[in-house]
C-alpha cells in the first residue's frame, strides 16, 4: 500500500511536469513536492507511526523518492531554461533598413574650426596663444609698430576711433607690443583675435574680421625660419602637395617684409578663376620684425631678432572651404553651418 | 646591490652625512632604493667571558652565571641552551636599554641577576636567537658590542642600471663617488702569489669555447681549514644580504661583492683526471652534452643540453660555467685543498641558460651584465691573501690562465668642444682629465679627432704639444676638432663612443650646472584655453550652431530689449565713424543680434534652432574699457530632430535648464544660489540665474512676446517659445581654474537604493526637499533623484506627487536592511514633520 502511494506520488509528479510551462510553475511544483508542508515531507512524518523494524526500509523508499523527484524537478527545470534561451537566440522579425536613432550635433562656426586649426599647428611647433584687448590705444596700434605719424592706416577712412579716444585694432600685432612690454625672450606666440577697419563689406572685405598674428623674438633668428614656420602651416592646413614662395612687399612693422603666397588650392597653380590666373594665393603677411620696434620694447637688437606674420581667418575658411564671398560667413545662416558639422575640429 | 656604508668606507672617505652620501650617489646616476639605518647600541653592552656556569636546582636550563667583563666579576642568571663556562659573549649592564626591552635588576628562582647574555636577536643585530652571542676565544673583555659588530652601520639599496657592471661591487661605487666628490680611491694592496714551484699538486686546464668563455683562470691552494668565517667577514656578507656558509665560500662571495667578479672554488681532491695518462685533477670548459645530468649546489638535478657551458672534470660537470657549483665537487668541512676559479664567461651564454634552468644566482646577475676578463688575476690573488689569511694554506703553482685572445686595448677622443655642443657649457681639458682619471681612464696625448675608436698605440695620431694643466682652454675652441685621448679602462665595457665618455663627464660635474639656455615664461592662459573649447565643444555637441556677429550694434535695438536710456548712455562706447548708425556702438550685448539670426533662419524655414555665440562684450565703466567674454543662446522649437522612434516635444523649460545645469556639472561648478533675474525682455516667472560664492555664472529665461515683436518675431503665430540663456564666460573660466580631478578610492561596499513615493504640496520646492533628504544622515543619503512626478487624476489640487531614488552608502560597512530601515524611516518621519507629507 505505501510502495502504491509512493508511485502515486511519483505519477503525479511527473503529469504535473508536463504542464509545466515556466520558472514560476517550476518554483510551485518544487514547493508542493519537496517543500516544507509537501507531500514527501508528510510522508516522514508517517514515519513515526510505523513500527520499529519497517522505519529503515520505508526511510530508504521515501529517500529514494525524495532523489527522483528532485532529478526530475531538475531536470525540467533545465529544459525550461534551455527553450527560453534558444527563443531568445532564435530570428526576430526586425526591418533593418529603417534608421537607427542618431541625435546629430550642430556646429562650429567655421571660422572658429579654422581658427582652432590654426591655433593647433602652431602650438605644435611650440607656440603659446596671448590675447589682449579689442580696444587699443594709438600707441599699442600705430607708435610701437613703427607706423608714421601721417601713414595713411591711421586714417578715418581706414581704422575705426571711440568716442572715448581709443580706436579698435586694425591687426593683433598689438598683442605681440603688449607680450614684450612684458615677458624678456625668447618669445614664440600666435594671437589669434578680432581686428577692424572701415572696409565696406565685400565679396573679399569686412569691417570686423579675424587674424592669427605670429611673433617670434630669440637669438639667431632669420628669414629662414620664418619661411619653415610659414611653409609647415600651408602644408599643414593646406595638404603636403602645397607649394609656397615669398615675395618682397612692406609693413612698417619689419625690415625686410614679404608677402607668402601658396599655390593656387583650386587648380594646383595651373591658373584658375579663385588665383585670377595667376596659379598663386596670396596667404600671409610676414617680415622681420624692425630693429627700431625691438629697440623700443628694450630688446636689444643686436643679441636678439625676431620675425612676424599675419593671417588672416576669413582667407584661409574661404580658401580650405571654397567659400566664394566673405560675407558668406556672416550671415549665420544654419544651413550653411550643417555643412560643418562633421568637420574634424 | 645592498651596500654598508661601513665597508664602502673602507676605500673612500664618505661625506660626513647620510643624506650628503645619498645625494651624491642619485646625482652621480645610482639611485638609492631604500636606506636602513642599523643604529648603535648602548655602550653599555659590551664583550664579557664566562668565568664559571652552575645549573640552577629545580630549573630546566637556567644557570648562574660568574662574569668578566673587565671591571669586577658579576653574577647573572642566563637561560640560553649554549651558556658555557669560558665562552666570550655579549653582555648587557644593568640599564642598558635594548631595542625591545631595558635590562634591570632582576632574582631569578632566588638567584640575583646583574644584567644580561645576549642572542643577537635580542640585541637587533640579526634574527638569530639560537642562543647566546659566541665571540671567538681570542676576543678582549670589555670593549663595545658595537666596535664587534662594527655599528652604527647604513645599509643602502642601490640600483644599478645594467649597463653598469662595474658599479656591482664596491670598488666600482667607491670609484664612481671618488671621482664625483674628488677625493682618492683607497684599493686594498694586493700582493703576487707566485706559488711554490716544487708543488706536487698539478692541475690540467683545458679551455674547449674561448667563444664563451674567452678567458678561464685558476689556483690551487693546499692545507687550509675549512672553518665558519670570523665574525667581520660575517659581518659583512650579512650586511650586504649575503648568508655566511664556510670560510672558502665566504671569503669567494666577499672578493665578489668587493670587485663585482665572481669566483667559484671546488675541492681539488674531488676533480676526477681524465686518464691515467694524465693523472692530475682536470678542469675541461666545455659545452655540455645532450642530456647530461648535474646536480647542483642547491641539490637539484638539471639535464642540460648542448647549449649550457660547463666547468667538467675529466668525467662529469663540476660547474654550471657562471651559474652555480656542483655538488660533488663543493668544498665541504673535510676540504683542505682547493682550486680557485677566477674566470669571464660571455653575457648571452650565462643568461640562456639562467633562463633556461631558471637558476638566477649573484654571480649569473653579474656574468649576464658583461664583464671584463683583464682584471681575473688581480681578483684571484685577493681572494688568496684572505684564504691565506683566514684559512691558512699555502698557494701551489703559478696562476693557470686560459687566455687565447687577450683584450685590445681601447683609445677613445673626446672634444671638449663637442661636450660644449652636447651639453650646454664649456669644461676645461684639466678637468675633463681630471674626472676620467679618477674613474681610471689614462690620459695618452692630445691630437685632432678621430671618429673610430682606436686600439693599437701605433694607430694614434700625432701628439701636440700642450700641458693640460697650464695651457689656455680657448684653444680647444678655437680648434673645435682638438681632442683628449684616453685609454679606457677595460672594465668599463660600457664606454665604446665619444658620447659615452662626454654622459660621463656631465654626469661627475653634475647635472646641476647644465645652464638653462631658454627661459620660455608661460604665457598662454591654457586653463582658459581648455575651458573654452570645452564649452564651444559643448554646444555644439549638444546641438547647437555657432553664430559669429560683428561687434558693433545699433543702440535703438538695446531700448528695444527695455533698457533704461540712461543706463545704457553710461556703458555705451560710441564709434565716431560708423559706417551706418545700426553699427554705431560696441555691443553690450549679443541678445539682439541672436534674435536677428534667429529671425534670419526662421524666414528660410528653419523652425527648430538652437543658435549659440561665444563672444566679447565692450562697454565703458567711467574711464576704463570693459571687454568680457560671454556666450549667449538662444532656443526654440522642437527638442530633437524628427525620428520615428523618438517622441519629438517642444524645448520647455527643463530641456533649457538641462542645458545650462549640464555645462556647469561638466565644469565641476556648484551652484549654491539661484534667484530672479528681473531682465525686462524675459518674463517674470520663467527665468533664473545661477550664482556660485555670490559670482553670476548663467542666466536662462523665457522671452516676452513683447520683445520679440520689436525684433520683428511674432511668438503668438509662431507657437514657440523663445529661450534665452547666457553664460559669464570669464567667471566660469576663474571659478573652475584651481579645479582638479582626483581620484577617490572606490566603495568597498555596495550601495543600497530605496524608493519613496508620496504626495507633496506644489508649493514646495524640490531643491528644499533634496537638501533636507540629505541632511538626515549626511554620511549615510549620497544622493537624492527624483524619477517620477505627477499631477492630476488621484491627487489633490494643488498637489503633485514626487517619486524618488534615495542612494545609500556606507564607505566603511556593509549597510544592514535594519539600518537602511532607519534611515528611511527617520527620512519619511522628517518629511512628515516639515511638510505635512503624504505617503504612498
Ligand atoms: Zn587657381
Amino acid at each position: 500500500m505505501i510502495d502504491d502511494q509512493l508511485k502515486n506520488i511519483a505519477e503525479q509528479a511527473k503529469i504535473d511536469l508536463k504542464e509545466c510551462l515556466n520558472q514560476n510553475d517550476i518554483l510551485n511544483i518544487r514547493a508542493k513536492y519537496l517543500g516544507k508542508k509537501s507531500l514527501v515531507n508528510s510522508l516522514y512524518s508517517q514515519l513515526r507511526n510505523l513500527p520499529e523494524e519497517e522505519r529503515p526500509s520505508f526511510g530508504k523508499k521515501v529517500n529514494e523518492l525524495r532523489n527522483e523527484l528532485e532529478r526530475m524537478i531538475d531536470e525540467k527545470e533545465k529544459e525550461l531554461k534551455l527553450q527560453i534561451v534558444n527563443a531568445y537566440d532564435s530570428v526576430q522579425a526586425n526591418d533593418l533598413t529603417l534608421p537607427g536613432v542618431y541625435f546629430p550635433p550642430g556646429s562650429l562656426h567655421p571660422l572658429t574650426i579654422i581658427r582652432r586649426k590654426m591655433e593647433d599647428i602652431f602650438i605644435s611647433l611650440g607656440f603659446q596663444i596671448a590675447e589682449g584687448p579689442d580696444i587699443e590705444d594709438e600707441y599699442h596700434n600705430f607708435d610701437a609698430l613703427n607706423t608714421p605719424e601721417d601713414h595713411p592706416s591711421r586714417n578715418l577712412a581706414d581704422t575705426f576711433y571711440l568716442d572715448n579716444g581709443y580706436l579698435l585694432r586694425t591687426q593683433t600685432s598689438t598683442v605681440q607690443v603688449r607680450t614684450m612690454e612684458s615677458y624678456p625672450p625668447p618669445i614664440y606666440i600666435i594671437s589669434p583675435g578680432r581686428c577692424y577697419r572701415n572696409d565696406k563689406p565685400d565679396p573679399s572685405h569686412s569691417p570686423v574680421f579675424h587674424q592669427v598674428e605670429g611673433l617670434v623674438v630669440d637669438k639667431g633668428i632669420s628669414m629662414a625660419d620664418l619661411k619653415d614656420t610659414l611653409q609647415f602651416f600651408a602644408k599643414a592646413m593646406f595638404g603636403p602637395e602645397v607649394k609656397s614662395r615669398i615675395r618682397p612687399h612692406f609693413f612698417p612693422f619689419t625690415e625686410p617684409s614679404a608677402e607668402m603666397d601658396i599655390s593656387c588650392v583650386s587648380c594646383q597653380g595651373k591658373g584658375c578663376r579663385i588665383c585670377k590666373n595667376s596659379g598663386w594665393l596670396e596667404l600671409a603677411g610676414a617680415g622681420m620684425v624692425d630693429p627700431s620696434v625691438l629697440e623700443m620694447m628694450g630688446i636689444d637688437d643686436q643679441i636678439y631678432n625676431g620675425y612676424a606674420f599675419g593671417i588672416g581667418i576669413e582667407r584661409i575658411a574661404m580658401l580650405k572651404y571654397n567659400i566664394p564671398d566673405m560675407r558668406i560667413l556672416y550671415e549665420n545662416d544654419v544651413r550653411m553651418l550643417r555643412q560643418f558639422s562633421r568637420e574634424l575640429i | 646591490m645592498i651596500v654598508s656604508t661601513r665597508w664602502l668606507s673602507k676605500y673612500i672617505d664618505l661625506p660626513e652625512t647620510l643624506e650628503e652620501l645619498v645625494q651624491t650617489l642619485t646625482f652621480t646616476g645610482i639611485e638609492v632604493e631604500a636606506i636602513q639605518e642599523i643604529s648603535a647600541l648602548p655602550e653599555t653592552v659590551v664583550t664579557a667571558r664566562i668565568l664559571n656556569s652552575e645549573k640552577i636546582p629545580g630549573t630546566e636550563h637556567l644557570q648562574v652565571c660568574i662574569i668578566d667583563y673587565g671591571k669586577e666579576p658579576l653574577q647573572v642568571v642566563c637561560g640560553a641552551p649554549n651558556c658555557r663556562s669560558g665562552l666570550i659573549t655579549a653582555f648587557a649592564q644593568v640599564g642598558s636599554k635594548l631595542p625591545e626591552m631595558e635590562i634591570k635588576k632582576t632574582i631569578i628562582h632566588s638567584v640575583e641577576s646583574a644584567g644580561m647574555l645576549c642572542s643577537e636577536k635580542e640585541l637587533g643585530i640579526s634574527d638569530n636567537h639560537s642562543g647566546i652571542i659566541e665571540l671567538p676565544p681570542e676576543t678582549p673583555v670589555g670593549i663595545s658590542i658595537n666596535e664587534i659588530y662594527e655599528l652604527p652601520d647604513n645599509i643602502l639599496e642601490l640600483e644599478i642600471t645594467p649597463n653598469r657592471p662595474d658599479l656591482l661591487g664596491y670598488i666600482g661605487i667607491a670609484r664612481d663617488l671618488a671621482a664625483s666628490l674628488n677625493k682618492r680611491l683607497k684599493l686594498p694592496s694586493i700582493n703576487n702569489y707566485p706559488g711554490e714551484e716544487d708543488s706536487s699538486l698539478h692541475l690540467t686546464l683545458i679551455l674547449q669555447e674561448p667563444q664563451k668563455c674567452p678567458r678561464y683562470t685558476a689556483r690551487i691552494i693546499d692545507g687550509i681549514s675549512v672553518k665558519e668565517s670570523p665574525l667581520w667577514l660575517k659581518n659583512a656578507l650579512i650586511k650586504s644580504g649575503l648568508r655566511p656558509i664556510n670560510n672558502i665560500v665566504d671569503i669567494t662571495n666577499y672578493v665578489m661583492l668587493e670587485t663585482g667578479q665572481p669566483l667559484h672554488a671546488f675541492d681539488y681532491h674531488k676533480l676526477l683526471p681524465i686518464n691515467q695518462e694524465d693523472p692530475h685533477p682536470a678542469i675541461i670548459v666545455r659545452r655540455a652534452k645532450a642530456a647530461e645530468e648535474f646536480i647542483a649546489l642547491d641539490g637539484n638535478k638539471y639535464l642540460l643540453d648542448e647549449e649550457d657551458l660547463v666547468i667538467a672534470d675529466g668525467q662529469r660537470p663540476s660547474a654550471l660555467a657562471g651559474i652555480i657549483g656542483g655538488k660533488d665537487t663543493a668544498i665541504s668541512n673535510h676540504t683542505t685543498t682547493i682550486v680557485l676559479e677566477s674566470a669571464n664567461f660571455s653575457p648571452s651564454t650565462i643568461r640562456k641558460s639562467s633562463l633556461r634552468h631558471k637558476i638566477s644566482t649573484d654571480s649569473s646577475y653579474r656574468f649576464e651584465r658583461h664583464l671584463s676578463p683583464a682584471y681575473l688575476e688581480m681578483v684571484s690573488n685577493r681572494a688568496l691573501e684572505l684564504i691565506i689569511n683566514v684559512a691558512g694554506g699555502r698557494v701551489c703553482n703559478e696562476l693557470y690562465d686560459a687566455y687565447p685572445v687577450p683584450q685590445k686595448p681601447l683609445f677613445l677622443a673626446v672634444r671638449p668642444s663637442r661636450f660644449e655642443e652636447l651639453i650646454g657649457y664649456k669644461l676645461d681639458a684639466s678637468l675633463i682629465n681630471n674626472y676620467l682619471q679618477s674613474l681610471g681612464f689614462q690620459y695618452i696625448l692630445c691630437g685632432l679627432w678621430q671618429k673610430e675608436p682606436i686600439n693599437e698605440y701605433k694607430l694614434l695620431p700625432q701628439a701636440m704639444e700642450l700641458d693640460l694643466e697650464t695651457s689656455d682652454n680657448q684653444i680647444f675652441f678655437e680648434n673645435p676638432q682638438l681632442a683628449l685621448y684616453f685609454l679606457v679602462p677595460s672594465y668599463r665595457v660600457d664606454i665604446t663612443r665619444e658620447a659615452d665618455i662626454i654622459e660621463e663627464l656631465a654626469r661627475l660635474d653634475g647635472f646641476d650646472k647644465i645652464p638653462q639656455k631658454k627661459l620660455i615664461h608661460p604665457i598662454m592662459d591654457w586653463h582658459a584655453h581648455h575651458i573654452k573649447r570645452k564649452i564651444e565643444d559643448y554646444f555644439r555637441q549638444s546641438g547647437f550652431y555657432e553664430m559669429i556677429n560683428p561687434s558693433f550694434i545699433d543702440p535703438i535695438k538695446l531700448e528695444y530689449l527695455g533698457e533704461d536710456k540712461a543706463e545704457l548712455e553710461k556703458k555705451l562706447i560710441r564709434i565716431v565713424n560708423p559706417q551706418s548708425s545700426n553699427q554705431s556702438a560696441m555691443r553690450t550685448t549679443m541678445l539682439p543680434q541672436l534674435l536677428d539670426n534667429l529671425l534670419y533662419n526662421l524666414n528660410h524655414s528653419e523652425r527648430n534652432l538652437k543658435l549659440m555665440e561665444m563672444g566679447k562684450l565692450y562697454w565703458k565703466d567711467g574711464n576704463k574699457n570693459c571687454e568680457t567674454l560671454h556666450l549667449t543662446a538662444l532656443m526654440t522649437g522642437l527638442n530633437n530632430l524628427d525620428h520615428w522612434k523618438v517622441k519629438n516635444e517642444p524645448i520647455d523649460l527643463y530641456n533649457v535648464k538641462g542645458v545650462i545645469e549640464g555645462l556647469l556639472d561638466q565644469l565641476s561648478i556648484t551652484i549654491d544660489e539661484t534667484k530672479n533675474v528681473h531682465h525686462p525682455w524675459l518674463v517674470e516667472s520663467d527665468n533664473l540665474a545661477y550664482f556660485c560664492n555670490n559670482h553670476l555664472c548663467a542666466s536662462f529665461g523665457r522671452l516676452k512676446a513683447k520683445t520679440a515683436e520689436r525684433f520683428n518675431i511674432d511668438i503668438i503665430t509662431l507657437k514657440q517659445d523663445i529661450w534665452v540663456l547666457d553664460f559669464k564666460v570669464n567667471t566660469l573660466i576663474e571659478l573652475t581654474r584651481t579645479n582638479k580631478i582626483e581620484f577617490s578610492p572606490l566603495p568597498k561596499f555596495p550601495a543600497v537604493i530605496r524608493d519613496i513615493s508620496f504626495l507633496i504640496n506644489f508649493s514646495v520646492p524640490y531643491a528644499d526637499i533634496v537638501k533636507s533628504i540629505k541632511l538626515v544622515e549626511p554620511y549615510l543619503i549620497q544622493d537624492v533623484k527624483i524619477f517620477d512626478e505627477y499631477r492630476g487624476k488621484g491627487v489633490p489640487d494643488g498637489w503633485h506627487s514626487i517619486s524618488l531614488h534615495i542612494i545609500l552608502q556606507d564607505y566603511e560597512k556593509t549597510l544592514t536592511e535594519e539600518r537602511v530601515g532607519q534611515v528611511i524611516d527617520s527620512v519619511i518621519k522628517m518629511l512628515e514633520n516639515t511638510w505635512q507629507i503624504k505617503m504612498r
